[in-house]
């Protein structure tokens, strides 16, 4: 699991790849904290690369959406698989994040 | 008869050396200390001396100045009068009066000065020699009278002639006063000038000799000491007392400055000294205790010394006794390989790579009616008595299998003798015991406490760690109930036996090889191609460069076997067997992604791989994270294909098994998914999903377990 963060313009780009599971969720937390203290930003979590994701990973995703909400910031979701937007509709996040 | 062997021991002639050494600095240290104590001694008898020297000097004086100065108010007296030869008795008595001295006092005209004159008092004409004398012999008579005569002519008297020859006081010579006192004295004399300054007369003023011998008061410093006064002529005032021949005297003398006379102070060698005679045995004494203790140490020293030389040839002959204890050991493992020309279905290997000290693995094998009795297993401790135990549990298990055909009563018997009053040292043994039927492949087993052994599958299946029960390692507990386990082995099956010397050999950073190492390196050799031997010497390669020269701390022992043609193997059985997977798992976290290779191993449609790894990887990691609070436990996941009974239907049915605390994920409260974003929980979606895609979800606690059963119907 690699998670790479980069500025594109104005937007910070979070590039996930690999599978995230609960093994590598506790991996890249720190990467979910580092995007948390700038959710007043437009972060785009680009799920390109990113092969799979259980619960753990989901709540790095909501937690840094609600942290999103409450300072004012945009964050979109771009790039999901078959797979995880399936999980993305059995969870509801589907309605959460805006996927582009 | 065998001669006793002599050794020679270096250090006893450097003890000897240290001896002599160490008494000549005592010696040399004691004549130091003697001659100083002495040079001190002689000092403060000189200075003793020298004191009572000055006192004595001092006393003189006082006598002599008071005479002399008794002799010139005489002398001025004779002066005033120096025309009434009567007036000068009264003067001589009433001087004689003021001293406080039996002494006498005259004056001496120069004969034929008053010749012809008569006295007043008794009118006698007075002769040619005239000497008026005044003495003291007791407190209170003063004697006056003149004195001169033709019998007692002054003027020979060497007084008198000094009386011409000095202008002032001075002192005679003893001499023996034949007119007062018929004692020796000495006189001072002192000039009686006439108005001319011509010498008419001379006062003499006796001392006693008497009262000088009297100051030994002062002189006598030490008992034995004594003293001499000699005139400034040499003439002997107070004589020198007897010297013995042969003994040494120290002398000390001083001058009286008023009369010229030498004291002399004598005081006998061997007085001084006595003192000194006592240090110096004192001296002597201690030295002789000093050498004697330092006698004492040297020769403990150098008993320990070969104490220390037989032990270290003792630890020799020991060490030399281990080798040959760990080649009695290692001669007891199997070494032919492969051990069954008879049996060419089935191929095995084992190997003890051994630790530098003495250690207790063991591994052992058999064949009795087609079965093969194997085991392998650690030993507490190390060193003789690891290695004793290890033998004895070899036997044991030789001698049961021998007529034993269950894993679990061989084990419970092994370890009821084991665990006997034999047992003082507390010692355990950890110990696997299997029995393959070689016909059927059937695996009958009973762990006690060793690592699982690794299934090494021929199909593609993941290798897996046996299922094995740890029960109790043996020696621990007598009459421990054990329980048997049995597994299925198919053709191509190969089983990978070890102990914790491979899981646990360290690198030079104390990095342990680990369990993933072992299996990875297991995984890449199970192809059924590969032989027992291959995959171990793989195993041996790994872990030598893992260790890269690190030193061995445990005996590393593996044994691995491989069915390869099971001739009357059930083929119903292969395909039973091939709908039943499992997975053993440690509660950690880590070990999530095996889980998901696991999955992939198990045949099933490939859109439902994703969620059936969801469902099973949030199942599974609730346990891990729940179940075992602070300790260390494990999971078991299975499954199993099946046909629904009632629809006919297929299905997978999960279960996952694990002893830790009561836990039931059914009762997690569920996330509601239609909130809002700042309404939604964190929590409760792991549940949520294993809901979602499961089928049925059933939780039972049984035997201290937790059993979550999940089913995923195939046809739906």
């Amino acid at each position: 699991m690699k998670v790479t963060i980069e500025n594109e313009g104005n937007i910070l780009v979070a590039r996930l790849a690999g599978r995230l599971d609960t093994a590598a969720a506790a991996e890249i937390t720190p990467d979910f904290q580092a995007l948390a203290e700038q959710a007043d930003k437009h972060i785009v979590l680009d799920c390109t690369d990113l092969a799979y994701i259980s619960s753990s990973g989901l709540r790095l995703f909501l937690t840094l959406r609600k942290e999103s909400a409450a300072k004012g910031g945009k964050l979109q979701v771009r790039n999901i698989n078959a797979d995880i937007r399936q999980i993305f509709m059995m969870t509801g996040f589907i309605s959460l994040f805006e996927i582009i | 008869m065998k001669k006793k062997e002599k050794r020679k021991i270096p250090g006893v002639g450097k003890g000897l050396w240290i001896l002599i050494v160490a008494a000549v600095v005592l010696e040399g240290t004691a004549c130091v200390q003697y001659f100083t104590a002495r040079t001190s001694i002689r000092k403060e008898a000189e200075k003793l001396a020298k004191t009572e020297l000055l006192r004595a000097e001092l006393e003189i004086e006082k006598h002599t100045i008071e005479m002399e100065t008794a002799a010139k108010a005489l002398a001025m007296m004779a002066e005033k009068y120096v025309d009434c030869p009567d007036s000068i008795f009264s003067a001589t008595r009433s001087v004689v009066a003021i001293l406080n001295e039996n002494t006498s006092i005259a004056v001496a005209y120069v004969p034929g000065y008053f010749e012809g004159k008569r006295t007043k008092g008794k009118g006698e004409r007075i002769g040619r020699f005239f000497e008026p004398c005044s003495s003291r012999f007791s407190e209170d008579s003063i004697y006056t009278r003149q004195i001169g005569s033709a019998e007692h002519d002054y003027t020979l008297m060497e007084w008198y002639q000094n009386g011409f020859i000095h202008d002032s006081c001075w002192w005679c010579e003893p001499y023996l006063d034949d007119s007062g006192s018929k004692t020796f004295v000495v006189s001072c004399s002192c000039p009686v000038h006439d108005r001319k300054g011509q010498v008419v007369a001379v006062v003499c003023v006796d001392l006693s000799l008497d009262y000088l011998q009297s100051m030994s008061e002062y002189l006598r410093v030490y008992p034995e000491s004594f003293y001499s006064i000699t005139s400034s002529t040499g003439e002997q005032i107070v004589p020198i007392g007897d010297t013995l021949p042969g003994r040494k005297y120290q002398s000390f003398d001083e001058e009286i400055d008023a009369t010229g006379w030498h004291i002399e102070i004598i005081i006998p060698d061997d007085v001084i000294y006595a003192d000194l005679r006592q240090v110096g045995l004192m001296i002597f004494i201690m030295m002789i205790i000093g050498l004697a203790v330092l006698v004492f140490i040297t020769t403990r020293a150098a008993r320990n010394l070969i104490e220390l030389m037989n032990l270290s040839h003792d630890q020799e002959r020991m060490d030399s006794e281990l080798t040959i204890a760990r080649n009695i050991q290692m001669a007891m493992l199997p070494t032919r390989f492969p051990p069954f020309p008879d049996y060419p279905n089935l191929s095995a290997f084992g190997v003890v790579i051994p630790a530098r000290e003495v250690g207790g693995d063991l591994f052992d094998f058999h064949i009795r009616d087609n079965r093969l009795f194997f085991c392998i297993g650690d030993v507490s401790g190390k060193g003789v008595p690891a290695s004793l135990v290890m033998a004895m549990t070899r036997s044991l298990f030789r001698s049961f299998s021998a007529y034993l055909d269950n894993p679990a009563q061989i084990v419970s018997q092994i370890n009821d003798s084991l665990s006997g009053e034999g047992n003082k040292q507390d010692m355990f043994v950890t110990l696997f015991l299997g029995i393959l039927d070689l016909s059927s492949g059937e695996l009958h087993f009973c762990n006690a406490g060793h690592n699982a052994p690794i299934h090494v599958p021929s199909s593609p299946v993941p290798c897996t760690i046996l299922d094995c029960l740890a029960n109790l390692p043996l020696g621990v507990l007598a009459g421990f109930e054990y329980q048997e386990q049995s597994a299925q082995l198919e053709v191509g099956d190969a089983l990978f036996l070890y102990t914790d010397g491979l899981t646990e050999a360290e690198n030079g950073t104390h990095q342990l090889f680990g369990e993933q190492r072992m299996m990875s390196i297991v995984e890449s050799q199970k192809s059924k191609e590969k032989s027992p031997q291959e995959l171990i010497e793989a195993m041996q390669q790994a872990v030598a460069a893992f260790v890269n020269g690190a030193e061995q701390s445990d005996d590393l022992t593996m044994f691995a076997i491989r069915l390869i043609n099971l001739s009357t193997l059930n083929s119903q059985l292969s395909t039973l067997k091939n709908n039943h997977f499992s997975l053993v798992m440690r509660n950690d976290i880590q070990q999530i992604p095996t889980l998901a290779e696991w999955i992939d191993s198990i045949e099933m449609p490939e859109e439902l791989n994703m969620p059936i790894n969801l469902a099973l990887e949030e199942a599974v990691s609730n346990v891990m994270l729940y179940a075992y609070p602070g300790t260390n436990g494990q999971v078991l996941v299975e499954c199993e294909k099946s046909q629904e009974p009632t629809t006919n239907s297929q299905q997978l049915i999960f279960t996952i098994t694990d002893s830790g605390i009561p836990f039931d994920p059914t009762q997690q409260k569920e996330a509601d998914i239609t909130l809002s974003v700042e309404e939604r929980q964190i929590g409760g979606l792991g549940i949520h999903l294993v809901r979602q895609i499961m089928d049925d979800i059933r939780y039972e606690r049984k035997d201290n377990k937790n059993i979550l059963t999940l089913v995923k119907s195939l046809n739906c």
